[in-house]
């Protein structure tokens, strides 16, 4: 008999002392058990939430998922598992005060079991177990922002920071498949630097980069829609993709790029033509919705576009005749 | 060995099933904001190494699967095991998650969400399984594996010669459509004990007997 007591007694304490949440529901749904890790991050001593309906203290967790895991395990004897990704943060715990001021939850992981006490005639109970999850979320949020972050460099140019060719690769790709599925016109422009050869030659390649530089860079301000890409195609060479856009609309926002470029007033002596200033050709291609669709035929029309707007005399826009 | 149901079984049992995955389906649904569809098309009852090679092989290399498995026992004991291919359980968890940065493998937070994906398909289809036969099944917690199909059917420990109950099952999310597949094993008993509570059950509603 004393031993039976002073393993109550032990009981009690290893619940007191283990590191994480307990709560135990009757089968009416009352709080029979709120141990001193609950007491300590809920900061709601026992006291106060002991013989009280799970419900009325948590009103809004009856429709949640918890609520519906409470019920399995009172009812079917099924236990349920609630990840910390899935469900955020259900029970008002705080790592400290002022965590609670901030309204800053801990990231909690949940068991909730159907827990039969022998003794009382088989009547079930539900245990709830709370563990602090937070450490190993913050863990994985770093996680992913280092992999975003390196994800977005292998994506960009290094020296103009605009999409590299291989994001262009890819975000071709998709806009074809987009294009197909919602039937709309998508729109692509080659855009290519005017002599940008006897450039280099003559103000020396740092100049070339400089150039390159500003010149992306006004090409980027030009561009308002979140789905519109500037990529670095080759040397100096640049594509721009343009979902949802015809080929009169395409015309149009090439032609305010050539004009934009010129607006630079980059000096450049040695071009064949124009007025010694930095000059872009465009090619102008569209695909639309009756035509069947090819990436490659797309670029190949856009580049054979920007040929004949090179042989027509340079810092023109040209588009490609189906 | 072989085992088979009558076409009445098997059709009573797709019926079941198809009440378990719609209440996961609505449970999911709840919890992503998003219409989440299930459905059991076909249930099949196979051996241990086809219910594997089933599963297992995509060309040369035997393919990994993630699994979640429940133990259940009462009326009948089972090993449940909910199973998708590795990269389709990737994807269920980014389109449940909404995570813009899918890494290469399931984290341990993901790998927490799948098991718990699993938990709640596994007891839905279990829990309306008691429920129709009318018998009280007592479960385990979820737990997660990652291998071959092999090695998650043979992780229970249960006999080479168990026979595997595999449930076809559609998921649908977001426009994706996700096949995945729900393994039963069951040994000899355990199969015997679920045709007589199918004939049970089949006898209450038809009035039979």
């Amino acid at each position: 008999m004393e031993l039976e007591a002073n393993r109550l007694g032990l009981l009690e304490s290893v619940l007191g002392a283990v590191h994480l949440g307990a709560i135990v529901l009757d089968t009416q749904g009352r709080i029979v058990l709120w141990n001193r890790w609950m007491e300590q991050y809920s900061a709601m001593p026992a006291s106060d939430v002991l013989c009280r309906d799970f419900y009325t203290l948590f009103p809004e967790m009856r429709s949640q998922r918890i609520g519906m895991a409470i019920q399995q395990a009172l009812v079917s004897n099924f236990p349920s598992l609630l990840s910390q990704t899935l469900n955020k943060s259900p029970f008002p715990l705080h790592a400290n005060r002022s965590a609670a001021a901030r309204g800053e939850r801990l990231q909690q992981a949940i068991a909730v079991t159907p827990v039969t006490v022998a003794a009382g005639a088989g009547e079930r109970h539900c245990l709830i177990q709370i563990t602090d999850v937070s450490i190993a979320a913050n863990r994985e949020k770093v996680l992913r922002e280092q992999a975003m972050v390196l994800r977005s460099q292998t994506f960009s140019d290094g020296l103009t920071g605009v999409a590299n060719r291989r994001h262009f690769d890819v975000a071709i790709d998709k806009e074809q498949r987009r294009a197909k599925r919602n039937g709309g016109k998508l729109s692509l422009l080659m855009i290519d630097i005017d002599c940008f050869k006897a450039y280099n030659d003559h103000y020396g390649h740092q100049h070339g980069d400089q150039c390159l530089i500003q010149v992306s860079a006004a090409l980027t301000a030009m561009l308002h829609r979140s789905t519109d890409l500037l990529a670095r195609y080759g040397g100096e060479e640049f594509a721009i993709i343009l979902p949802d856009t015809d080929a009169e609309q395409a015309m149009k926002m090439a032609e305010s790029l050539r004009q934009r470029v010129l607006a630079l007033d980059l000096e450049h002596r040695y071009a064949a033509e124009g007025n010694g200033q930095v000059t872009v050709s465009v090619g102008v291609a569209t695909h639309s919705p009756e035509q069947p669709f090819d990436v490659p035929a797309l670029i190949g029309a856009a580049d054979r576009a920007l040929y004949a707007a090179k042989r027509a005399g340079r810092n023109r826009v040209a588009a490609h005749q189906a | 060995m072989s085992f088979t149901l009558s076409e009445l079984e098997h059709d009573a049992l797709v019926e079941i099933f198809n009440i378990g995955v719609g209440q996961a389906a609505a449970a999911m649904s709840g919890i992503v904001n998003e219409a989440v569809t299930m459905s059991v098309p076909s249930i099949s009852f196979l051996n241990r190494a086809d219910a594997a090679a089933l599963l297992g092989h995509r060309g040369e290399q035997a393919q990994r699967i993630c699994g979640v498995s429940q133990h259940y026992e009462g009326a009948f004991e089972t090993e449940a095991i909910l199973m998708f291919p590795e990269d389709k359980s990737l994807e269920i968890v980014r389109l449940m998650v909404g995570e813009l940065v899918p890494l290469s493998e399931l984290t341990e937070m993901e790998q927490e969400a799948m098991s718990e994906i699993g938990n709640i398909i596994l007891n839905s289809c279990v829990g309306t399984l008691a429920n129709i036969f009318e018998q009280e099944l007592q479960g385990s917690l979820p737990v997660y594996h990652v291998g071959t199909s092999e090695d998650i059917l043979s992780a229970s420990g249960s006999a080479a010669d168990s026979v595997v109950m595999m449930l076809h099952i559609d998921f649908i999310l977001e426009m994706h459509q996700i096949h995945g597949y729900v393994a039963f094993i069951l040994d000899v008993s355990a199969l015997r004990d679920l045709k007589e509570q199918i004939n049970l059950y089949l006898s209450r509603v038809m009035g039979r007997n």
